[in-house]
């Protein structure tokens, strides 16, 4: 850094913010699980499953982005334990509201992967039930979403992420982001309050990003949730730098768990790298919000391994070392160190766990790629009839 | 608890009207909550919802933190899974907190999902009451500019009524401009029966004429009758149109009537510059611009906010004088 400019040296600090609280992969001792079976690894092989399932697709849009294929891409690689674990903790009939990085949460809460790939998982779900209904047929329209194509949910109307799936009779109610970050806060704890108001059971999960903590949407809504009472998780997914800025610069206090205090809910920090930890919460806070007390505000602390979008140069803010220690802290490499350390799984098969998704996901996204472009000259209605 | 309209009455004030709507909807509806700023125990800060907490109970009557972004927000959310919302903002003025959640998530939500917000925002709007600079602007056109959005003005007990319901039935969001210098002051029928399940863009003709057309909406309704009950004892005939509803907007009715008269002015208590008038004075040109045989004048409040001072309020405020000495001016060209 001694060869930069005072500026551009001063920008690239070291994060002081928030403390690191993950390790690295390679430093974290694991050994055989006491009892070695397949179920006892049960939880977390079904989570990497679809963990490897979100990394390839961003690992297939980054390519295509950088080949010209794209004109954008926001990438979720880093954030797939705290996506894939907390959609692992809801169920058919809630609510899911994602942002950009939500990958994992939106492939965990559509598909049965089994369906997909046929032997990946034991025929029954350790953790949840897969979502009922046509699962190819939801990640072929979701890879026309992301190519703009007259298939995908919003028929070329919207980008990426920002589009919405109900399908009322499996009861999947999916509610895409806008780009102000902060605004679906308080449209999630309205979903939160549909169901309250119904009489149901059902719970509302958001993420957002740390930078998002900062709207006044983050306290009003969570404020109001809290005083109501509703039944609403709000997840945020702390890679430590909002595009360029730093934690340091984003926020004062030590960890965002903690505001949690000043509205009388529960708050949770947890290693957002590690998806056994995200599940624990996770369903722990599912649990409270169906019992009627109430939202938790949990603080996933994840790194940034990718820039804000693909393409742009938010990454350089990151100091080097910084980046290469959330890089040690992949959470993928975690997950498959324990799947392999535990001695139940071997490499050859997470080997083969990634080849098949990898295939599976070029095969749907080059057969969005060959699907209708949107007809321009169909007219699209501000109001509904 | 509310004024009884389950026949056809004859003298409604226009603030019963409000109430007896929503409180006819809710009991139609048991998806219709509202919510708002001390509205539940209080019964709000015109009492339009008192008595409501008692008949409803606080799950439909929701007294909310002083929040709006967060309030239509969650609106929004419940909205899209079946309940719905009908906010009350204390104060129009005081929607401003929650513009992006209205402009950009509710407006734009069918648009890009195909996903219905069926939320009413309750507005009481307007001056006259030297209730200050935050208590008494005209804001509707910093929604109409907002495709998605539907926008009603009544000026009537009996538009003021049918709209709410419609607007608690549609299936998009609708923003509710009630004027509070009418809540007491107007008075006229209401009929409950055959309530409409959307609403629709509408112009009425409340007086024919042949010499000027006049557009206006809201209070400005009421003293533009007036300016043409002068006018008409002169020998001048204003063609009186009401706009009940400003957006989806009826242009079909002002243009008719502009090609009639061959005069247009457009009376609105909002400012001028880059007001709803400068659009609806656009599409008398666009289309009936042949048939002018004046300018187009637009008649409002000038660019700057409302004062407190009930005398430099008044000042601002179009009044039937002023609006007779305009159209005179229009008739002279």
């Amino acid at each position: 850094m001694t060869d930069q400019d005072p500026d551009t040296a001063h920008s690239r600090k070291p994060n002081p913010g928030t403390p690191f609280t993950s390790k690295s992969v390679s430093n974290i001792e694991s050994t055989p699980h006491p009892a070695a079976t397949e179920a006892a690894f049960g939880s977390l092989r079904e989570m990497h499953a679809y963990m490897r399932l979100a990394r390839e697709w961003d690992l297939r849009f980054e390519k295509m982005f950088r080949t010209g294929a794209l004109s954008k891409w926001y990438s979720s690689v880093g954030n797939e334990a705290t996506t894939v674990a907390s959609a692992c903790a809801i169920e058919a009939g809630d609510s899911l509201l994602t942002l950009h990085r939500d990958s994992g949460a939106i492939l965990r809460h559509y598909l049965d992967i089994n369906a997909l790939l046929p032997g990946v998982l034991p025929q029954d779900p350790v953790i949840r039930k897969p979502m009922g209904g046509d699962s190819e047929h939801r990640f072929l329209r979701l890879a026309c979403q992301m190519l703009g194509r007259e298939h995908g949910f919003s028929s070329g109307h919207e980008r990426s992420y920002h589009y919405n799936l109900f399908e009322e009779e499996w009861g999947l109610f999916h509610i895409g982001m806008i780009s102000h970050l902060g605004s679906m806060i308080p449209v999630a704890a309205g979903t939160a309050f549909a169901y309250q108001q119904q009489g149901s059971d059902r719970v509302a999960i958001n993420f957002i990003g740390e930078g998002a903590t900062s709207t006044g949407d983050f306290h009003e809504a969570l404020n109001i949730a809290s005083v109501w009472k509703l039944p609403f998780i709000l997840v945020i997914e702390n890679n430590r730098w909002a595009f360029s800025t730093p934690t340091s610069q984003q926020y004062a206090c030590d960890h965002l768990a903690d505001r949690a205090l000043g509205y009388g809910i529960p708050g949770v920090q947890v290693d957002g790298t590690d998806a056994e930890a995200v599940l624990s919460v996770m369903q722990t806070a599912v649990a409270r919000a169906r019992s009627g007390d109430g939202p938790t505000l949990v603080e996933a602390m994840l790194g940034r391994h990718r820039g804000h979008s693909e393409g742009d140069d938010s990454l350089q803010q990151v100091p080097e070392e910084e980046l290469q220690q959330y890089g040690e802290q992949d959470p993928l490499d975690l997950a498959e160190k324990r799947l392999i350390d535990g001695g139940v799984f071997s490499r050859a098969w997470i080997d083969e766990v990634r080849e098949r998704c990898a295939s599976l996901v070029i095969n749907t996204v080059d057969l969005a790629m060959s699907m209708p472009q949107p007809d321009v000259h169909q007219p699209r209605s501000i109001y509904a009839d | 608890m509310q004024t009884d309209t389950s026949t056809e009455s004859d003298d409604t004030l226009y603030i019963d009207a409000i109430s007896a709507a929503l409180s006819d909807e809710m009991r139609a509806d048991p998806n219709v909550v509202l919510m708002g700023q001390d509205i539940a125990g209080h019964g709000g800060a015109f009492k339009i919802t008192r008595g409501f907490l008692e008949e409803f109970g606080d799950q439909r009557v929701r007294n909310t933190p002083i929040a709006e972004s967060g309030t239509i927000g969650i609106a929004i959310g419940s909205a899209m899974l079946g309940i719905k919302p009908v906010v009350e903002m204390q104060f129009a003025d005081f929607i401003s907190c929650g513009f992006n959640q209205i402009v950009n998530v509710a407006a734009k939500m069918y648009w890009r999902t195909k996903h219905s917000v069926p939320l009413v925002i309750r507005l009481p709007s307007g001056g006259g009451m030297g209730a200050g600079t935050f208590h008494s602007q005209n804001i509707e056109n910093w929604f109409l500019h907002t495709p998605g959005l539907k926008v009603v003005s009544p000026a009537y007990s009996g538009d003021a009524y049918r709209l709410l319901r419609a607007a608690i039935r549609d299936p998009n969001p609708v923003l509710y401009f009630e004027h509070k210098f009418l809540y007491r002051r107007e008075r006229s029928p209401v009929q409950t029966q055959s309530v409409p399940e959307r609403i629709l863009g509408e112009s009425s003709i409340l007086r024919s004429g042949t010499d000027i057309t006049t557009v206006s909406w809201g209070w400005m309704t009421h003293r533009t009758l007036e300016a043409a009950e002068i006018l008409s004892q002169e020998g001048i005939e204003v063609e009186v149109i009401d706009l009940p509803v400003l957006s989806p907007l009826d242009h079909r009715g002002i243009i008719q009537s502009v090609e009639k008269t061959q005069r247009a002015a457009i009376i609105h208590e909002a400012t001028g510059t880059g007001g709803f008038g400068a659009e609806i004075a656009a599409r008398i040109c666009d289309e009936a611009i042949w048939s002018l045989d004046a300018p187009v004048r637009r008649i409002t409040y000038p660019d700057s906010p409302p004062p407190f001072h009930k005398g430099l309020e008044a000042s601002r405020i179009p009044t039937p004088e002023r609006i007779c000495c305009e159209l005179r001016q229009l008739l002279d060209v």
